[in-house]
């Protein structure tokens, strides 16, 4: 399973790639969080819950390394990136079972 | 341990819960999240697709499929248990269409009782 925790205004962009790229199956939902940098510091205000989303995708672990690669293509803000562009984890799913048909999937 | 990602459809969110209390797991989190699935979904535009309208087969291969609310339940619970838990979601959950939901299984390293300091199943009991 891949959580990529991405800026609200490049969901869309991720989700397009995500789709071109052959992963059309995508759980997403609003989260708000900060990263190392502590949040974001405007003058005297500091904001330390800033939206995100975040998407869900299950892929074959032979698949991994493109979904990944789409994600950082399609969620990178600039050339190099910014502080805020995101993050990327990923953990074992073990089983997967489809309910409308009941069965388990290889 | 293991957690279990069940994506099951927003109107089946009651049953499931009442099923879940009598299988014996009153403990899970919800909420709600928009997903899509391999399926193109929106039966306005396929409607309007078979009808021949040329918008509605432009949109078809444009974006891709729209995203459907869902809700999204996770639970923790023993090994042991996972089996008897998407025997009971997928009972509950299954109508044969698609769009009934998806079930992960996750392995999960500890669970802590945040109340007591309880470790590992005794946090789960």
């Amino acid at each position: 399973m891949i959580q990529s925790i991405v800026r609200p205004e490049k969901v869309h962009e991720v989700m397009k790639a995500l789709l071109d790229a052959g992963f059309p199956a995508v759980t997403k939902m609003d989260v708000f969080g900060r990263g190392k940098q502590r949040g974001l510091k405007v003058g005297e205000i500091t904001y330390d819950e800033l939206p995100k989303e975040q998407l869900l995708v299950v892929v074959a672990d032979a698949d991994k390394d493109l979904a990944v690669e789409t994600v950082l293509k399609s969620a990178r803000t600039g050339d190099k990136g910014t502080f805020g562009d995101g993050k990327i984890f990923i953990s074992k799913v073990e089983e997967t079972w489809t309910v409308s048909s009941g069965t388990k999937d290889a | 341990m293991k957690q279990i990602t069940a994506i099951i459809r927003m109107n089946m969110m009651n049953v499931t819960k009442q099923a879940l209390i009598d299988a014996g797991f009153p403990a899970f989190t919800v909420r709600k999240v928009l997903g899509r699935g391999k399926g193109n979904v929106d039966y306005r535009v396929i409607h309007g697709a078979e009808a021949g309208a040329p918008e509605a087969i432009a949109r078809l291969k444009d974006d891709g499929p729209m995203l459907i609310p869902k809700r999204m339940m996770n639970l923790v619970v023993p090994d042991e248990a996972v089996p008897k838990l998407i025997e009971t979601i997928i009972r509950v959950n299954r109508t044969g269409k698609r769009g009934d939901g998806k079930i992960f299984v996750l392995p999960i390293e500890e669970a802590i009782r945040v109340r007591t300091n309880e470790r590992g199943a005794a946090a789960l009991a």
